[in-house]
């Protein structure tokens, strides 16, 4: 299952999962919609051993800012809450799953 | 506004013969796109049925084109800038302001190039360096940037940049859009540089595009946008998904999932040779006309 964070809930997402991924998005971005199906399959694939979640960047403006982010999709990982170099940009299902697994 | 049976966007090899085969089927069709937008445009075939030798690839395109239009196909050299879905059809908004509309639509765009290939680009991806202004625009409030691209694609990006960024610099020095798109991106503050990036510089993130006559431009951003818009853009905005590698699946009578939407060609996968166009472009042209003409098996 893929959460939806928000400015109040990400932290603490960040916190309940050893290995956070994060999906940064946006509805007018026409790879953040391609990637959302691409996303559900992480997240069931990767159930169990990571939290999959996504945030809407425009819901979202002032920390997206404070995260840095400036091209979407962007997806945001953290292990033991510690950021990880990102993904930018549409990926297939395969490579994210083996660069989470490669994490764990 | 002008509406046909059939539009087919693309005017490289899978483009023309799908227009061939859906005029000779007696289908309205009208063929948009710059045949110089082709992979085959400056380059010869000599892998060919029936040719001997190299064979001149825009003699061939030009060829092409006069034989669709000698079956009553209508060639517009625009790019589509946009692509939606009306009651009875497809509406096409053309870089030159114009809009077609057509009851069954052929994608046949091939595959466009992406990557620029200058120092810093790929060093800069997600850090000031973007493919793609609709997605990114909003993080650039205020702030100065460049659109790289000679196309349709890169006059629209700098035209709707102008609403979020301070300024707005379109580099590139063979500016190929249509007089109106690149009016249309003047009239909006855009600022023209026609000089080639050579660079992208910068730190933590982008400050600055060096040019070819040695100068270098100050900014936050820079937006790749090479060629007219892509299938698969064009794809989703009548809502279908391509691939994660921006092709776009059919079935073997080159129809996708959508109703009335067909495509063929590159960008229905490798490989990419001309004799794999041709074919699927008869075999698209065909369905096509036979889904406009209400005669689909």
């Amino acid at each position: 299952m893929v959460t939806e964070l928000s400015e109040a809930t990400f932290q603490k997402f960040i916190d309940d999962n050893q290995l956070a991924l994060i999906d940064c998005w946006a509805p007018w971005c026409g790879p953040c919609r391609r990637m959302a199906p691409i996303l559900e399959q992480v997240a069931k694939a990767m159930e169990g051993k990571a939290g999959v979640a996504k945030m809407n960047t425009d819901d979202n403006p002032d920390l997206s800012m404070k995260l840095g982010i400036n091209a979407i999709p962007a997806l945001l990982i953290y292990k033991n809450g510690v950021p990880q170099p990102p993904l930018i940009g549409l990926r297939a299902k395969e490579e994210i799953i083996s660069h989470l697994n490669a994490l764990l | 506004m002008k509406g046909f049976d059939v539009a087919v966007i693309g005017s490289g090899p899978s483009g023309i013969q799908a227009a061939i085969h859906s005029s000779r089927k007696k289908a309205s069709t009208v063929l948009l796109g710059k045949p110089s937008g082709s992979a085959m445009s400056g380059t010869h075939v000599e892998n060919y049925f029936g040719i001997p030798g190299k064979a001149d690839g825009d003699g061939l395109l030009r060829t092409g084109i006069a034989q669709a239009v000698s079956f009553g196909a209508v060639h517009i050299p625009e790019s589509v800038t946009s692509l939606s879905v009306t009651p009875e059809g497809f509406r096409a908004v053309l870089e030159g302001g114009g809009e077609v509309t057509a009851r069954a639509v052929i994608l046949a765009t091939g595959v466009s190039r992406v990557k620029l290939g200058i120092p810093g680009e790929k060093e800069f991806f997600g850090k000031g360096v973007s493919y793609c202004a609709v997605c990114d625009c909003s993080f650039y409030k205020g702030l100065k940037v460049a659109v790289i691209g000679g196309e349709a694609e890169a006059a629209s990006s700098a035209e709707m940049m102008t609403r979020y960024a301070s300024e707005v610099f379109w580099v590139s020095d063979d500016i190929r859009a249509a007089d109106y798109a690149v009016g249309k991106a003047e009239a909006a503050g855009v600022r023209i540089i026609r000089l080639k990036p050579v660079s992208i510089g910068g730190g933590e993130r982008v400050d600055s595009l060096n040019l070819s006559d040695g100068s270098s431009l100050r900014v936050d951003g820079v937006f790749i946008e090479l060629g007219a818009r892509s299938a698969a853009e064009l794809a989703m905005d009548v809502d279908l998904m391509p691939e994660v590698d921006d092709t776009i699946a059919v079935d073997g009578s080159c129809a996708t999932t959508v109703p009335g939407v067909f495509a063929c060609g590159d960008i229905t996968g490798r490989p990419w040779q001309v004799a794999r166009a041709v074919g699927q472009g008869a075999q698209a042209g065909l369905s096509a006309a036979d889904y406009a003409k209400g005669t689909a098996q």
